[in-house]
């Protein structure tokens, strides 16, 4: 079941299916965040916004706004 | 492209490119050590390094140190500049070698930006530096490998402990271009996505091959403890106001004493000048315009410098982009971007090198209106002002729910010109219009210890850009400004000389108070004081006389004029005796009707007008160049001018 990351809560481990935005994509892709990749929702700012997470050890602070356009499905 | 042709001569540029966070200015320092400057590029202000380093006994190569980038896919003005110089094909004054800085811990992403080198067929070398990272982490890579998967030479490095150096030299000294498989298909046919896309896939399978896969990480283990506290949303805030207090009281307290001897440093300089030149114009030029003007700024070098260092700090240890994290959803609200806080934290000291730091804003709209409000930040230069009126206006005892008074008033007009920049940024925020979406994407680096040669190099050269930068205008300024004061119209300055006559001739007379009397009798009848005639009706309702009206003229140059103009106007010889002057400013009196200039509607009004006006230079000047044309930094004086005018309006009208 594929959802935005917003959704997701910290902690939660998720696997980056699709990016709903192409300047979005090259931007994630040049830091290391790539399709099939698992991210790690390492911490909100309160409201949710922003995100960090993390990818291999990389860690990347997004807006809740990226996040809507990032679709995740909960990693096994 | 001849570059194909390439081989090392005598002669020889290395370009050092990479991700932010690679150690890319770790291995420029660590190669070029003091061999050092800074130019710039043309129609940009984006600083430059350029060094030089010897490759062995034929070759001295000359290296630049290009700004960090993801891509050449650019987003911010930053990575704009790294774009633009590798993709000028005109550039063949030298052959050149392209070094990619990658974080070896990093791999997989830092490998994008060599692979994007090799397909535009440029001759290219990779570093892996931070192997020890690599290290720690107990994973290793296969050099032999990623060398032949990548058809490039691959130098393994520790630039922070110079480990891999003479490897690396040896590699460019033996460096013969060949032109490498193309890395991924029809490159040029493809758009930026599927471009992007594509290269990682191959990426990903030369990762499997030549990176040893580990358990967790253990530097990252250390920075997510650490973030628990600082990104923390109450403890976080806490320690980030806390670390700003500190700042700001090691800035003024230890900043003090070099201060004093650079004041006394001039004063002594200016005399020794002053007496040993002819007597004449060329003396008083020197002297009274030139020496005066720059003593001026340069007095701000240690409190500038200071904060530089701070923020080197912040930034070097990784600490300056949890910062952003914390504050982004507030600016957010105000037009602004988590990014926007370091030019606004910069603004404290100057707001020159504070609107350059302003490039890494990828949104150009977030960008304009950091720059747009950045110099209503209070800088250094207004702390002079300021502290002279406070002390005009407000008696040195008198305390407000028993705190000092004049330091609650000081806080004040640091806390209004926050407010003042917040404000405006909320109004753009709306009134300019963008197609462009904001994004906020961001890499938090692990944490660090600061790397104490890069910070140091880093206070260097932005100290002395900024020198320079503001040092240019404040010359040319103070020549104008020292002509218009020392010659008026008609025969009226030769008047005050015949009027004091029979005085000067009088041996009993003190010479210095006569002298000090023409003085400001020609200041009253030179064009600097026509000037201030001239406004004085429009600046009256602001409860300021026209000496005060050509103190605001001439400290348009730079702020701090105020206080030499103020020495100059009330016929004090002595400009560092702040005493002096403040006891005849509180009895100046209005010529017409007699009252007290220097009243508290007065004073507040003025320091108001301090505050908001761009009354810099230096500032307008960087805004043409950031922002490409005249057309914002013409919007901005006249913003804040009238800012200025009318809060200062209301607040006369309120106190008197």
């Amino acid at each position: 079941m594929k959802s935005s990351l917003a959704d997701y809560k910290v902690g939660d481990k998720v696997i980056l299916k699709d990016v709903l935005d192409a300047q979005l994509t090259i931007q994630l892709y040049s830091m290391g965040c790539v399709l099939g990749e698992e991210l790690l929702i390492e911490r909100k700012a309160p409201f949710g916004d922003p995100i960090i997470i993390s990818v291999e050890d990389s860690f990347i602070s997004l807006r809740k706004d990226d996040a809507r356009k990032m679709q995740v499905e909960l990693s096994e | 492209m001849e570059k194909k042709a390439f081989k090392v001569e005598d002669k020889l540029r290395l370009v050092l490119v990479g991700n932010p966070n690679s150690g890319k200015s770790t291995l420029f320092n660590s190669l070029t050590g003091l061999n050092q400057r800074i130019g710039n590029f043309p129609g940009v202000t984006v600083e430059k390094k350029i060094g030089s380093v010897r490759i062995n006994d034929k070759v001295v190569a000359e290296v630049i140190d290009l700004p960090g980038t993801y891509s050449l896919s650019p987003r911010s003005e930053d990575e704009r500049v790294t774009f633009d110089y590798l993709n000028d094909s005109k550039r063949t004054d030298l052959p050149e070698l392209i070094v990619v800085v990658a974080d070896a811990s990093n791999l997989k992403r830092n490998l994008l930006l060599a692979t994007q080198l090799i397909d535009s067929e440029q001759p290219t070398i990779l570093v892996l530096n931070m192997m020890d990272v690599v290290e720690r982490n107990k994973q290793s890579i296969d050099i032999d490998t990623l060398q032949k998967r990548l058809g490039i030479p691959v130098v393994p490095m520790n630039a922070r402990l110079g480990k891999g150096t003479k490897e690396l030299k040896s590699v460019i000294g033996n460096y013969q271009y060949k032109k490498a498989n193309k890395f991924i298909e029809d490159h040029e046919s493809k758009d930026a996505l599927e471009n992007t896309i594509s290269r990682f896939e191959k990426i990903k399978g030369i990762i499997a091959e030549t990176l040893t896969k580990s358990g967790e990480s253990r530097t990252a283990t250390i920075t997510r403890k650490i973030d628990s506290v600082f990104t923390h949303p109450i403890w976080g805030f806490s320690i980030f106001l806390f670390i700003l207090f500190l700042i700001f009281q090691a800035i003024f307290s230890w900043s003090s004493y070099p201060m004093e001897w650079i004041e006394g440093g001039f004063l002594v300089f200016g005399n020794w000048l002053s007496e040993t030149l002819p007597q004449g114009v060329l003396n008083d030029l020197l002297v009274d315009g030139v020496l005066a003007g720059l003593g001026g700024i340069i007095i701000f070098i240690p409190q500038i410098a200071m904060l530089f260092m701070f923020i080197a700090i912040l930034e070097d240890t990784g600490y300056l982009s949890r910062v952003s994290f914390l504050t982004d959803a507030l600016l957010k609200r105000f037009g602004l971007n988590g990014r926007s806080i370091i030019p606004l934290l910069g603004g404290a000291a100057c707001a020159v090198p504070a609107i350059m730091s302003a490039r890494t804003i990828a949104n150009k709209k977030e960008r304009l209106i950091t720059i747009f409000v950045t110099p209503l930040i209070s800088c250094s230069a207004r702390i002079p002002v300021y502290t002279l009126l406070i002390a005009l206006v407000i008696p040195a005892d008198k305390q407000f729910l028993s705190f000092n008074l004049q330091g609650i008033v000081m806080m004040g007009l640091y806390l209004l010109g926050f407010a003042a920049a917040m404000a405006t940024a909320f109004i753009m925020k709306y009134v300019v219009k963008t197609e462009e979406r904001s994004h906020f994407v961001m890499e938090l680096p692990i944490y660090r210890t600061p790397r104490w040669t890069n910070i140091g190099m880093t206070i260097l050269n932005k100290t002395k850009l900024f020198l320079f930068e503001a040092g240019k205008i404040i010359i040319a300024v103070s020549i104008v400004l020292w002509v218009l004061s020392s010659y008026g119209p008609g025969d009226k300055m030769a008047t005050v000389d015949v009027k004091y006559k029979t005085e000067l001739a009088d041996s009993n007379a003190d010479l210095t108070a006569v002298n000090e009397k023409i003085a400001t009798d020609k200041l009253e009848v030179s064009y600097a004081g026509h000037i201030g005639k001239f406004i004085e009706p429009a600046i009256r309702p602001l409860g300021f006389d026209w000496k005060i009206g050509i103190a605001i003229i001439t400290s348009f140059a730079a702020r701090e004029v105020f206080v030499g103009t103020m020495a100059t106007l009330y016929t004090v010889g002595d400009e560092e005796n702040t005493e002096g002057i403040k006891a005849k400013m509180q009895r100046a009196t209005f010529s017409n009707t007699g009252e007290k200039v220097y009243t508290r509607a007065t004073g507040y009004s003025l320091l108001i007008f301090y505050a908001f006006a761009l009354q810099c230079m230096a500032t307008v000047a960087i805004v043409v160049k950031e922002t490409g044309g005249w057309k914002w930094p013409i919007i901005q004086l006249v913003y804040m001018g009238a800012l200025a005018y009318f809060s200062s309006l209301l607040i006369y009208q309120i106190f008197s």
